[in-house]
């Protein structure tokens, strides 16, 4: 899911604690914030973080002066051999930089077919990616190298390699035949697990429990306010891993204990506008919904909302309502391409040149 | 409406529309020139001749002029530079279409963004009188707490580039942390800026209301020049297109998109066009460049024109934007009447502003085509600086040099410029949750 997804949705999850928007409304407190900020901070730490201190064993570095497909293939092939022989391996695939505006493409795939990893290199491209038409090599330009053997993996799609920072891939055997490819292997695995979560919240708890007394009117609530920092904490990451998993790449849910991510439930892809839009706008009826509910003096200060019947109805159920019709459409039209073309490869969009677009890191 | 508005007493209200859009044109055409800081010298001009113009008369004006400005400034700010926070983060893209000669396309599709979102925005009208008044109700005890969000979010959504290709990760990792850095460095140290300005200002007291121009001008508009005049590049021909590709389901995702990213900054305080659409860009998942442009000419129309209708809406006294604060003095009874001749007049200057969208980037690429941009940009550095001088003075002048310094990081280490707004947003966020004056003692200033 995209970063904001995230974060409005942790707010949401803090808007739910009447005790936080009491804290906000009468005592300034920014501690709704908290919850957006913990619903981020997975991917804070994947993107700012862990992905610069993950090290492969197998590097592709390709030289722009001497391009040659074989020998990224190459590369490749020799990473998922070890992994066959030792049980993991991993590769790092860097992009070539020919000027501050211009970058020399390529796009890795895997023919699970022929066991076959393929390599074409492609024109030279701006860092919008669009590309310079003709300036693809004339040599060397394309290689298939066969591995010994099968593999999988959870998205079957070609990786165009262009701008900024190249892919890492993992590739793992699961039995005697087959190894499983695995993309961004240091993404959504320890940041993105209950754990994490558990332990945070603890650490926290355990610092506001000494340093948090209990504010004005307490017995107005059920929980002691030292209480609700951690719970939000722990509650904001949480929603972040449930909306991941409704992509096609899981979580690595119970870091240390399990070594591997999850699949997602591949309900939506996290790059799809509705899906993303459905928990924002889910999100912000939430937050004001909460708001109003958990004003301070009802008694005193009318509601904002006239009818709830009507809120509901008319900003929610409505919205959704139009929302679904798109979404199913889009997806109706998507496999009516697809049994039109025959193109199985283009069926999942994760992994695709416009994923490599993105311009907010996390949706990967 | 168009009854009322073609009522022969109201047909004034038309012509200083007309008017304000042909003004909007003029100041357009200066680069980096804010349409709110003409307005505010244009408003201290009428105010100081009692019964020049009627109060709705300069609303009407005033609308024309900034519908106009909306719409048309685009034009400028694509082939010259930005004048403000919500221009400049469309133009890294623009300037990209520019470069590929597709500049006139890339101002048509976000004149058509601009004209859709005002048709919606009319079409919304009678709805936001029963909706804004319970949304103000809920969320004003709240405002300081989802600037601090918005804040959040701006300074942990910024994501390192990630360019470094060593062995070492540690040098991968200082690469791409610098590029942070950069960005939460300008975005505390404009808002340090922002404290000190709008705590103790070294502007002359009879300019006190074009005091944060001298900013502003400082943050976005020299350096965006200083970019242009030392730009090697020249700008390719630009192809005239006679059609857009783009589908209505395109074009409907973009309008959306870029409503909701300009009717949030115009509804939250400080809030810009640049950081509503950045946010609603991520919320909708915009990809398509097109979609971006377009939706980009919603949002900035939208944020602007948007800030201003609130100001109208009868009992909600909702004053957003600085337009709305420059006609507070001659507008103090609002009715209904006064809010459906404002959605007229808005209309009609949406209209004449989109026809003259054509011949104005026509003429403006004609400009560029005669005169080198680099001595246009530079004509326009001797316009402003001895404009801040006469309207601010030394005061004005060093506090423009500050600003252009901070101004200069984005540009110079390629991080958002968008964290330049921290100049308001950290200082007001602050206030707001009653913190300032600490702040401001803890600073000694005063």
């Amino acid at each position: 899911m995209k970063g904001f997804t995230h974060f409005i949705s942790g707010i949401a999850v803090a808007s739910f604690f009447p005790q936080a928007v009491h804290m906000a409304s009468q005592e300034q407190s920014f501690i709704l914030c908290l919850g957006g900020i913990f619903d981020i901070l997975p991917d804070t730490l994947d993107f700012k973080f862990a992905r610069f201190f993950h090290v492969s064993e197998f590097e592709v570095r390709p030289d722009p002066r001497k391009l040659d497909a074989f020998e990224i293939a190459s590369t490749v092939a020799a990473s998922m051999e070890k992994a066959k022989k030792d049980g993991r391996s991993t590769v790092q695939l860097h992009t070539m930089q020919l000027g501050s505006n211009l970058w020399q493409s390529y796009v890795l795939g895997f023919d699970a077919k022929t066991s076959e990893v393929v390599v074409d290199i492609g024109p030279l491209v701006d860092t919008g990616q669009v590309p310079y038409d003709g300036t693809e090599p004339k040599e060397k330009a394309s290689a298939r190298v066969k591995v010994s053997c099968t593999f999988f993996q959870e998205f079957d799609k070609k990786s165009n390699i262009a701008i900024m920072s190249g892919p890492c891939f993992e590739f793992i055997k699961r039995d005697e035949k087959r190894v499983e490819i695995v993309f961004l292997p240091w993404h959504r695995t320890w940041s993105h697990s209950a754990t994490l979560g558990i332990f945070t919240a603890i650490v926290v708890g355990a610092a506001t429990y000494f340093v948090i007394p209990d504010g004005p009117h307490q017995a107005l609530y059920s929980l002691h306010r030292w209480m609700v920092y951690p719970l939000i904490i722990f509650f904001g990451s949480m929603v972040h891993i449930v909306e991941d998993s409704t992509g096609f790449m899981g979580n690595n849910l119970f870091w240390p204990f399990t070594a591997d991510r999850t699949r997602g439930l591949g309900f939506m892809s996290a790059a799809e506008a509705i899906p993303n839009f459905f928990f924002v706008w889910t999100s912000v009826i939430c937050i004001l919904f909460n708001l109003d509910r958990n004003r301070w003096a009802p008694e005193a200060f009318p509601s904002g909302i006239g009818s709830y019947e009507s809120f509901f109805f008319w900003l929610y159920v409505l919205p959704c309502a139009i929302m679904l019709y798109f979404f199913l459409k889009g997806k109706h039209e998507k496999a009516a391409k697809k049994a039109g073309s025959g193109d199985v490869e283009s069926s999942n969009d994760f992994d695709s040149a416009t994923s490599e677009k993105e311009t907010d890191a996390s949706i990967i | 409406m168009l009854e009322m508005l073609l009522h022969p007493q109201n047909l004034d209200l038309v012509y200083f529309c007309t008017l304000g859009v042909f003004f909007s044109a003029f100041v357009s055409l200066l680069p980096a020139l804010h349409i709110y800081n003409v307005l505010g010298i244009f408003m201290m001009f009428i105010l100081s001749y009692e019964n020049t113009m009627t109060g709705m008369q300069l609303v009407s004006m005033s609308t024309g002029m900034v519908v106009g400005y909306s719409i048309l400034n685009t034009v400028p700010a694509t082939y010259f530079g930005p004048g403000d926070e919500s221009l400049s983060y469309y133009i890294l893209p623009s300037a990209h279409w520019v470069a590929m000669g597709r500049g006139y396309e890339s101002v048509i599709l976000t004149g058509m963004g601009a004209l859709g979102g005002l048709i919606l925005l009319a079409a919304c009208a009678p709805l936001f009188l029963h909706i804004l008044p319970g949304l103000k109700a809920i969320t004003s005890p709240h405002m300081f707490w989802i600037l601090g969000a918005v804040i959040a979010y701006m300074l942990l959504s910024e994501w390192p580039k990630g360019v470094s290709q060593s062995r070492s990760t540690w040098v991968n990792f200082r690469e791409g942390w610098s590029f942070l850095l950069v960005g939460l460095a300008t975005f505390f140290l404009s808002g340090l800026l922002g404290f000190i300005v709008l705590s103790k200002t070294m502007v002359p007291i009879e300019f006190a209301f074009q005091s944060i121009t001298p900013v502003f001008v400082g943050l976005f508009a020299i350096p965006w020049l200083i970019t242009n005049i030392i730009n090697a590049g020249v700008i390719p021909h630009q192809h005239e297109c006679e059609s857009i590709d783009l589908t209505w389901e395109l074009y409907f995702r973009g309008l959306f998109g870029g409503y909701l990213g300009g009717f949030f900054a115009a509804f939250i305080p400080i809030v810009t066009a640049g950081v509503g659409g950045l946010m609603a860009g991520h919320a909708t998942a915009q990809r398509d460049g097109r979609l971006f442009v377009m939706s980009y000419g919603t949002c900035k129309t939208v944020y602007y024109v948007g800030s201003f209708l609130l100001f109208f809406i009868p009992g909600l006294s909702l004053t957003r934007g600085g337009l709305a604060w420059i006609v507070t003095p001659v507008m103090t009874f609002l009715t209904i009447k006064e809010y459906v001749l404002f959605i007229g007049v808005m209309l009609f200057a949406a209209g004449l502003s989109f026809m003259m969208l054509m011949p104005f980037t026509r003429a403006c690429i004609r400009l560029v085509r005669v005169i080198d941009y680099h001595w246009i940009s530079v004509v326009a550095m001797g316009i402003i600086i001895p404009m801040t001088y006469w309207f601010t003075g030394w005061g004005g002048i060093a506090i423009m040099t500050v600003a252009t310094g901070l101004g200069l990081l984005p540009v110079l280490f390629q991080a958002r410029r968008m964290n330049l707004m921290g100049v308001l947003l950290l200082p007001v966020a602050i206030n707001m949750a009653g913190y300032g004056q600490e702040v401001t003692r803890f600073l000694r200033l005063v």
